[in-house]
């Protein structure tokens, strides 16, 4: 063996190592939650801000200095709490914290924690009652439910952090629930680990810059309509946006990303009405779109534009219910099934392209003779493996494989088995719509130049090997003479 | 064809650094015999040309929108190793012992002081080392490919499926030199071994596919059924340490994520293993038993 094909081995495998470690890092504090400092040292205080609630006339604004405080708080008149530096709410593991009994209520930074765990009186960290609440810059950290609006219109939540009970997602509660309140404004919060961000019979909320991983459905809307939703990330949750029996509803540039599991989709639509779905990137997610009775009516088509799906196990997945929906300059990247029909049925009643305009397909094998930027011919969906996964799910296990392409290849060569076409976009695009943002971490420098060096590492190791096998052989000992073999030397 | 049945010792030298040593001598005259050889250089290339264009098509897609994901370039990469692979492995493998009796260089080597075992080890460490270069090279230049182009794939998933496919080239590997133990001829070894890959490629999965739905298969049965598969092993082993989470496989993927969980990796790892171990076994056992000629 030549010492210097050793050293080149070593130096390879270390190069290699070092790669996979740094990838492994950079994955871990992708998903790591930052710890909050608790305050244990601190003596806690009892009944402290009640009195100062007590002792406050209408309007006032009470300043809450920093500590813990164990207490369960009523605010029962219109003022503002505001915490002087780091103020501690502390539940103590029993029921609600803070109760807002009256209107124009602010709360605003607190840390607030440690509701009880009684799911049949929904212990809340902070529960409203009144209209016109602000809850503002407050961290919630170990709650069941988090904010908890009921009847509590025009109110404001906004850049608040909410972290759930580790408990299992069946013993959770909501991060945040509105009930019949309208017009409430919901912006730049974090929900983290909870159940569902819920709002039931609202009317006209705003719902933007919100952030929700490992929740159950990021953002969930029962019966409330003329909700608009954008700007906001959900990602790694059950479902990241489920619109249900809601009408006119918006729904524009949110990142919806690996939101996955049995019913995992992107954007869940069940009956909903009058919708539009616009500039979103849905990457990554069990099933991009599942659209269920959606629209509704036929007031209006449902509407999909510009929006960017890649990477998903299915595109967007239709029940066979699912009519009246407009799909047009949508990205379809990659995904493994771009589109599907669950069960048997036909797509006839919905729309891949309207006027001039289709999508951008990736899968697309046409060309674009005249240079107008569409497809010179239709862009046909007819995969024999998509038809048979859409009918038997299980056969789904044998994607990726080169059976997959034997019988995908079989379905394009023989005419008696090819199967309808799914759905046909007349006008596709021949180059993907720009996506409305970016969706770079940052990371991307730093994941290249690991790439680059497990690339480069790979290849060492490849030389490392080929030097070593055109070394001169070192004869030790009784090592056999391989002369004579050289003769019949394999060609 | 005699067959006296040699005990095990007499096999196995009773001088392990004298063995370790003569199976290294051997390994190095079979490494540098097999990278020189005609089909090392034809399936190296073509392992890279086929990574270097799926990497290429890929990219000319996905490079501009700067999103990333188990796309197609992991599973064209997938796919490549799944047919390239295991053909390399079992005709190396097939063609090793064959040709060497067809020549009677097999009588010539068993003359010399060395144990058959040994010989046999020598030659599976040789030809290890080649296709471990083969791969190393083909995916080194697949993933500058993808740094060139601007594909952002992690870095930790181009050395898993180099890690995972050598897995696999050995299991194969192993099951090649035991055909090729069994055959009296080269060209019988090596057609045989494109049966086995022919089977193991398209024919298994078809018929396992058919099955399925014909006689209504359980989702557990279904995977129990296609674990048998190697290939299927080590497709399911590198999606699930690219993505770990098996659910883009359907039920059965679901089934076996949630039920088996990170105990998956022991799974598949002690499948291969077993698909390595054992025919090495089979094929040490025939060769010690077997005439030369």
């Amino acid at each position: 063996m030549k010492p210097r094909a050793v050293h080149l081995l070593i130096v390879a495998l270390l190069v290699l190592a070092l790669a996979d470690h740094g990838a492994a890092q950079t994955r871990s504090s992708e998903h790591s939650v930052p710890a909050f400092a608790p305050v244990p040292s601190d003596p806690i205080r009892l009944g402290v801000i009640g009195k100062m609630i007590a002792a406050a006339a209408e309007g006032d604004t009470i300043e809450v200095p920093a500590g813990v405080y164990r207490e369960h708080l009523r605010i029962d008149r219109p003022v503002t709490l505001v915490a002087q530096g780091n103020a501690v709410l502390d539940g103590g593991g029993s029921g609600d914290i803070v109760e807002i009994s009256a209107p124009r209520v602010a709360l605003r930074g607190f840390t607030i924690r440690n509701t009880g765990i009684d799911l049949d009186k929904e212990n809340a960290a902070v529960r409203v009652l009144a209209p016109r609440a602000t809850i503002e810059d407050n961290t919630l950290e170990d709650v069941l439910f988090g904010i908890d609006l009921r009847e509590a219109p025009d109110s404001v939540v906004r850049g608040n952090r909410i972290g759930g009970k580790n408990l299992d997602i069946a013993r959770r509660g909501d991060g945040l629930r509105l009930w019949r309140s309208d017009r409430t404004l919901i912006e730049g919060n974090t929900i983290h680990d909870g159940r569902d961000a819920i709002i039931w019979y609202s009317t006209g909320v705003t719902v933007r810059h919100n952030r929700a991983h490992e929740c159950r459905y990021g953002l969930h809307l029962m019966f409330s309509d003329d909700v608009t939703i954008s700007h906001n990330e959900f990602s790694r949750n059950s479902v990241g946006v489920y619109l249900m029996y809601s009408a006119r509803i918006e729904l524009t540039q949110n990142q919806l990303t690996g939101n996955r599991g049995p019913s995992g989709y992107g954007i869940g639509l069940k009956e909903a009405d009058q919708f539009a779905i616009r500039e979103n990137l849905i990457a990554g997610n069990r099933a991009g779109v599942y659209i269920d009775g959606s629209p509704f009516t036929d007031k209006k088509p449902g509407e999909f534009t510009r929006n960017t799906l890649a990477y998903n196990d299915i595109g967007v997945t239709f029940l066979p219910s699912a009519r009246g929906n407009e799909l047009t300059d949508n990205n379809f990247i990659d995904n493994i099934n771009q589109v599907s029909v669950a069960g048997r049925g036909a797509l006839d009643a919905n729309r891949f392209w309207k006027g001039e305009r289709g999508n951008f397909w990736s899968d697309y094998t046409g060309y674009d003779q005249n240079r107008d930027g569409v497809g010179d011919f239709m862009h046909e969906s007819q995969t024999l493996f998509d038809n048979i996964m859409d009918r038997q799910p299980a056969l789904r296990l044998f994607l990726f494989s080169p059976a997959q392409h034997a019988i995908e290849f079989v379905g394009r060569a023989i005419p008696a088995v090819r199967p309808e076409a799914k759905f046909t976009d007349e006008v596709p695009l021949m180059a993907p719509v720009p996506i409305a943002f970016t969706a770079a971490s940052g990371r991307e420098g730093a994941r290249t130049l690991l790439l680059a060096g497990s690339g480069g590492g790979l290849l060492a190791v490849g030389s490392a090997i080929l030097a070593l096998a055109r070394g001169t052989q070192r004869v030790r000992g009784r090592a056999i003479d391989m002369r004579v073999n050289s003769t019949g030397g394999s060609t | 064809m005699t067959s006296v049945p040699l005990p095990l010792t007499m096999i196995v030298s009773h001088d392990p650094p004298g063995a370790i040593r003569n199976i290294a001598t051997i390994a190095h005259r079979e490494l540098r015999d097999a990278v020189s050889s005609r089909w090392f250089i034809l399936y190296t290339l073509a392992f890279a040309v086929l990574g270097l264009a799926v990497s290429l098509v890929s990219a000319s897609v996905t490079g501009s929108t700067g999103i990333s994901g188990f796309g197609r370039t992991s599973a064209g990469l997938v796919n490549i190793v799944l047919l390239v692979v295991p053909l390399m492995a079992l005709t190396a493998g097939a063609a090793s012992i064959a040709s060497d009796r067809e020549r009677g260089m097999l009588s010539y080597v068993f003359a010399q002081p060395v144990s058959r075992l040994e010989v046999l080890l020598g030659k599976y460490v040789g030809l290890g080392a080649s296709l471990l270069a083969c791969l190393c090279l083909g995916l080194g230049a697949c993933a500058l490919i993808l740094v060139w182009k601007g594909v952002a794939t992690r870095p930790a998933s181009i050395v898993w499926l180099a890690g995972l496919s050598f897995a696999l080239a050995l299991g194969m590997l192993s099951l090649g030199m035991l055909i090729s133990t069994l055959a009296r001829k080269a060209s019988v070894a090596v057609g045989t071994a494109i049966f086995v890959w022919l089977t193991l490629v398209f024919v298994s999965d078809l018929a396992l596919m058919t099955g399925a739905v014909a006689l209504r298969l359980r989702i557990e049965e279904l995977l129990a059924f296609s674990l048998i598969n190697p290939l299927q092993v080590f497709k399911m082993w590198s999606l699930h340490a690219a993505d770990a989470s098996l659910d883009v496989l359907g039920p059965a993927g679901l089934y076996a994520s949630e039920e088996y969980g990170q105990r998956l990796h022991l799974i598949f790892g002690s499948l291969l293993l077993t698909w390595v171990v054992f025919p090495l076994a089979a094929a040490a056992a025939v060769l010690s038993r077997r005439s030369p000629l």
